[in-house]
Parts: C-alpha cells; sequence; structure tokens
C-alpha cells in the first residue's frame, strides 16, 4: 500500500535526475571541449555545425549539443535549432536512469539494446568516446569506472582534478548564466 | 538481482538438408506468393546453380516470371532501383536472392522499394525507419560464411555520394533461408576456407564480446564446434556433400549468433582493411582473429577457454588446465590456419596477403576507430592499441 502510494514520488524523482543530469552532461560537454585538446580531437573528426542530441524515448528529457567547429561544443538545451545529425535515444526513463545513475556502463546500455542510434553510427562511436573522456574527468575515480567500459591508466590525479575543477567551475557559470537569461 | 538483461530475435525459417531446394515451392506457395523473382549475380548462373533452383520451381509448376543476374559484387543503389523497376514492370509479387551477402543485400533493398514504394532507397537507410512487414522473401545462400541469411542490415552502396547506405529492421530478415548442400558443392577452396573462419569469427566475437547472452551462446557454440570438425574434411575432399552441409549450417547459426550478440574488434579493423584494401571480409577475418583475441585474452579469458571445448574437443579440454585454456584456444584457431594455409595458401598475415603496405597500417586503425563493432568489443581500444594489433599481424 505505502509502495502503491510513494511509486509516483520515485517516478518524479527518477525524471528529475535524469533531466539535471542531461542539462549537467550538456553544459559539461561544451566545458570539456574548452579544456581538454583529447576532446577537441576527437570533436574535430565531427561536421561542423553537426546537432547531437541524448534523448529518452518517446519524448522525454533531452540535451542537444552543436559542434561549433575547431572541436568546440555549444550546449543548446533541449532544443535543437534544426533536425539533429545524430540521437541516441534510450528506450525508456529507467534505462536512461540505469545508465545516469552508474549502474550500467554506457557501453553496456548499448550491447542491452537499452539505447537506438539514429544517425551516422561512427559518429555515434565517436560522441561515446567523447562522453567516456568526460565522465573519467568529472566522476570520482569508484564511479567513473562503473561508467566507462575501461578507466584510463594514463589518466592521474593532479590531471584529473584540475580538469574536473575546471569543467565543473563552468558547468557552474554556464547554469548561472542561464538561470539570468 | 544481476543487472543482466538480453533481447534475442530470429523469426527466419531454417529449411536445411538435403533437397532443401525442393521446397521453394511450397514456402513461397503458403506465404500466397505465386510470381517470384529470383536476384543473383553472373558468376553464380555462370556455376550453374541456379539449375537447381529453377528445376525444383518448375517441377513443382511455379514460375519464376524474372531473372535478374547482374547483381555485382559491390551493389548500388542504381542497381536497386533498376531490379525494383523490372519487379515492378513484371507484376512479380515475391523475392529469392540466390548468392552471397551482395546478392542477398541487393535483394533486401529492393524488397524495401517494392513493399514500400519510390525509387530512391537512400530514404530508407538508417534503423527502424521500415514500418510493416515487407513482400515474400526467400533466400539461398550460395556461400558459407556471411550469414546473411538471418540477418536483419543490408548495405548498399550510394554510388552519387560514395557513401555506403546501412538498412536495418527485422522486416528485412527473409521468411525463409534454404540452406542446400548443392549450393556450396562448387566453392572454390580459397573461398570456401576464407567464407568458413568468417562464419568462426562470427561465432568466436558473439560468444567472447559484450553483447553476448545465453541463446546467441548456444548458437555460436555449435557453429564453432562445427566449423571445427568439417572445414579441413571439405578442404580436403570438396565433394563431400555432408561435410559441405555442416559448415552452410554452421555459417546460419553463426550467423543468428552474431546478429544477436554483435560482433568486436575483428570486425572494426577488417571492415577497415576492406575499405582501405579491397581485400575479401572473410579473409580479413582469419587473418585478425588471433591477434585480437590475443588482445583481450585478459577481458575474455573465461569464454575463450569455454570454446577450447568446441574447437579441439573433449579430450584436448580435459586434458588442458583450465587456466590454460583460453591460450590453447587461440593455438587452435592458429593451427587451423595453418592447415588453410598448406591447402590454399590462405594468407595468415597482412604481409602474405600482398595487398596491403606497411604505410597503410595507420590509416586502417583510424578507420576502425569510429567502426560501429568497435562498441560492443570487451577491451577499450585506443588508437595505439589498434595500431599495434594491425602490427602483430603485419608480419
Amino acid at each position: 500500500m505505502l509502495a502503491k502510494r510513494i511509486q509516483p514520488m520515485v517516478f518524479q524523482a527518477r525524471r528529475l535526475y535524469v533531466e539535471l543530469m542531461f542539462q549537467v552532461m550538456g553544459r559539461a560537454l561544451q566545458a570539456v571541449s574548452e579544456i581538454d585538446a583529447a576532446v577537441q580531437k576527437e570533436a574535430r573528426g565531427l561536421p561542423e555545425g553537426f546537432l547531437f542530441e541524448m534523448m529518452v524515448m518517446p519524448d522525454g528529457s533531452r540535451f542537444i549539443v552543436e559542434h561549433i567547429g575547431d572541436g568546440r561544443f555549444h550546449y543548446h538545451g533541449d532544443s535543437a535549432p534544426r533536425e539533429t545529425d545524430l540521437s541516441i535515444q534510450f528506450k525508456h526513463i529507467a534505462h536512461a536512469f540505469l545508465v545516469l545513475s552508474f549502474q550500467e556502463k554506457t557501453s553496456v546500455a548499448f550491447a542491452n539494446d537499452r539505447m537506438l542510434v539514429d544517425g551516422d553510427i561512427s559518429y555515434a562511436i565517436r560522441m561515446t568516446r567523447i562522453l567516456n573522456r568526460l565522465e573519467t574527468f568529472i566522476l570520482p575515480k569508484l564511479v567513473a569506472q562503473r561508467a566507462v567500459k575501461e578507466y584510463p591508466s594514463n589518466l592521474h590525479l593532479p590531471e584529473k582534478l584540475l580538469s574536473a575543477a575546471r569543467i565543473y567551475l563552468k558547468v557552474a557559470s554556464n547554469f548561472v548564466d542561464t538561470v539570468r537569461a | 538481482m544481476t543487472n543482466q538483461y538480453y533481447e534475442f530475435f530470429c523469426p527466419v525459417k531454417v529449411i536445411a538438408g538435403k533437397a532443401a531446394l525442393e521446397h521453394i515451392p511450397y514456402e513461397l506457395t503458403g506465404l500466397g506468393a505465386k510470381r517470384p523473382m529470383i536476384v543473383t549475380d553472373k558468376g553464380v548462373r555462370a556455376a550453374g546453380l541456379l539449375d537447381p533452383v529453377l528445376a525444383a520451381c518448375e517441377e513443382s509448376g511455379l514460375e519464376i516470371i524474372s531473372i535478374y543476374d547482374d547483381v555485382p559484387p559491390d551493389s548500388s543503389t542504381g542497381v536497386v532501383k533498376d531490379i525494383a523497376g523490372i519487379y515492378r514492370r513484371e507484376k512479380c509479387d515475391s523475392l529469392i536472392a540466390v548468392g552471397g551477402g551482395s546478392a542477398i543485400d541487393t535483394a533486401k533493398a529492393v524488397n524495401i522499394l517494392v513493399s514500400e514504394g519510390g525509387d530512391n532507397i537512400a530514404e530508407y537507410s538508417g534503423a527502424g525507419i521500415i514500418k510493416h512487414p515487407l513482400k515474400p522473401f526467400l533466400v539461398v545462400p550460395t556461400t558459407a560464411g556471411t550469414g546473411s541469411e538471418v540477418t536483419s542490415v543490408a548495405v548498399i552502396t550510394d554510388t552519387a555520394k560514395s557513401v555506403k547506405l546501412p538498412f536495418t529492421s527485422s522486416f528485412l530478415l527473409p521468411n525463409a533461408a534454404v540452406i542446400d548442400p548443392r549450393m556450396t558443392l562448387t566453392l572454390p577452396p580459397h573461398i570456401t576456407a576464407a567464407t568458413a573462419m568468417d562464419a568462426m569469427t562470427h561465432a568466436t566475437e558473439a560468444f567472447t564480446c559484450m553483447a553476448k547472452n545465453p541463446l546467441s551462446d548456444a548458437y555460436a557454440t555449435a557453429a564453432i564446434k562445427k566449423i571445427s570438425q568439417s572445414l579441413l574434411k571439405v578442404m580436403d575432399n570438396p565433394k563431400d556433400s555432408d561435410n559441405r552441409l555442416e559448415l552452410a549450417q554452421a555459417s546460419t547459426m553463426a550467423g543468428i549468433a552474431f546478429s544477436n550478440s554483435m560482433v568486436g574488434l575483428v570486425h572494426a579493423l577488417g571492415h577497415a582493411t576492406g575499405a582501405i584494401c579491397h581485400l575479401p571480409h572473410g579473409l580479413c577475418m582469419s587473418l585478425y582473429l588471433p591477434y585480437v583475441l590475443e588482445y583481450n585474452l585478459e577481458t575474455i579469458r573465461g569464454p575463450l577457454g569455454e570454446l577450447l571445448l568446441y574447437l579441439e574437443g573433449p579430450e584436448v579440454y580435459a586434458a588442458t588446465p583450465g587456466n590454460r585454456r583460453a591460450e590453447a584456444s587461440i593455438s587452435a584457431l592458429r593451427k587451423l590456419r595453418d592447415e588453410l594455409f598448406k591447402r590454399c595458401k590462405l594468407p595468415r598475415t597482412l604481409k602474405e596477403t600482398g595487398s596491403v603496405e606497411e604505410h597503410q597500417l595507420d590509416t586502417i586503425a583510424e578507420l576502425a576507430m569510429d567502426d560501429g563493432s568497435m562498441m560492443f568489443n570487451p577491451k577499450e581500444v585506443t588508437l595505439e592499441d589498434a595500431r599495434a594489433v594491425l602490427k602483430k599481424a603485419w608480419a
């Protein structure tokens, strides 16, 4: 009985969590593309003006980033200025929650058919590498190990901490800018 | 409770064995089809492989309305449009693909156009675009390797834009796959070896990559056992129809396995090598398989060790200590490649192919990094890792 009563609240909390995580990821993608050479190198392989979306099917939370050239991303929030070029779609919010709460690695979610790729698969692979790189920076090592297939052995604590601090600072100032606007 | 989850789907009716071709008329009639069109290539026709198919239909009073026998090895949007035009003009109502990967993929694409309408197949490119069942469609494979008869994917080249268009939908799967030993009996030794190693790689990667699941595991192990037991027998006696049938079935089983659990780095490198150096897909698979297994070894030690039972049999498996079985599986595959080299000079290294130059390795590695199969490789592959594997496979 009690479980039945709190279930809507659990669903609401899950939806809010996914929405918040998408907002953080979108902003963090923009931030990491401004500070990390490896991410910039990967992103340069995407066409200029390339729009990437990650969303929950059928019409749930989403974030969109655009490759604005030279390996830099721009976060567009949850609305795309035109049709997206690549969309990674979680089949259900429960699946998005599994990944975004680090109970299931992104690669495992792909293997488990939790997500669909709409667009060029080679760009999806590239974006996944960028997301993995981002996660290794912004998550504590123990959590990041649950999020990515393999934690990079050449990423040492000083680089990780410095990069994480710069990314979080940029994410925070982007949030503030959004609120002010 | 674990997070384990998987999906498995294969609605294709498999019709396999002696006189399987003679089931085609019954199957088509059962699907309400009376005016079939055959899609094939010149090689298949020249080898006389179409004759038993035509005879089987004729004997049952089923008229083949049209035969298109000019599918090129790398099929294009133009070819698909032409065939769809003939299909409509002749008022056909079903398709039979007779051939290897290219003929089968072409027929899948033709089926989209004639079922969904239009002339531009590129409009249907991507995943999940097709929402309705297509026209009745049968596949008669003439190689034992690709597994295309049980996969829901087709790849067609858009010649105008010079890109390969992927089509993915469960509706692309044929209604039935007809596996008859007569169709692979005349396959030359070199192609027999390469295509069988393609199937071996499908099964091995299906069993060791990230999307493995209990159902695909069963198909993969059964396929590996059949290939290990039959391939060299067929190489020594190409007219051995029993073992030809074993290989053909193994190819279909490996196809079912990998289309439900995907493949990994061997395929990523193989696709890139095929695109840059134009080497046959099966050859690339045979070439890279042991090197990639060595690279992935510590991540796949358990499942790879299990494969020894199917590669070498129960005696060798029992006599090999548990912690040495994974290495023994790789040795078994190397031994098989050596035997194939002895029998038909199937290259074991990139250098032996004579078609790859060492300076191309970096380009191959870079292209492989963006291949979709990379996602399912059990180990995270960096560009340096891919280069290192290629270097080992060089000579």
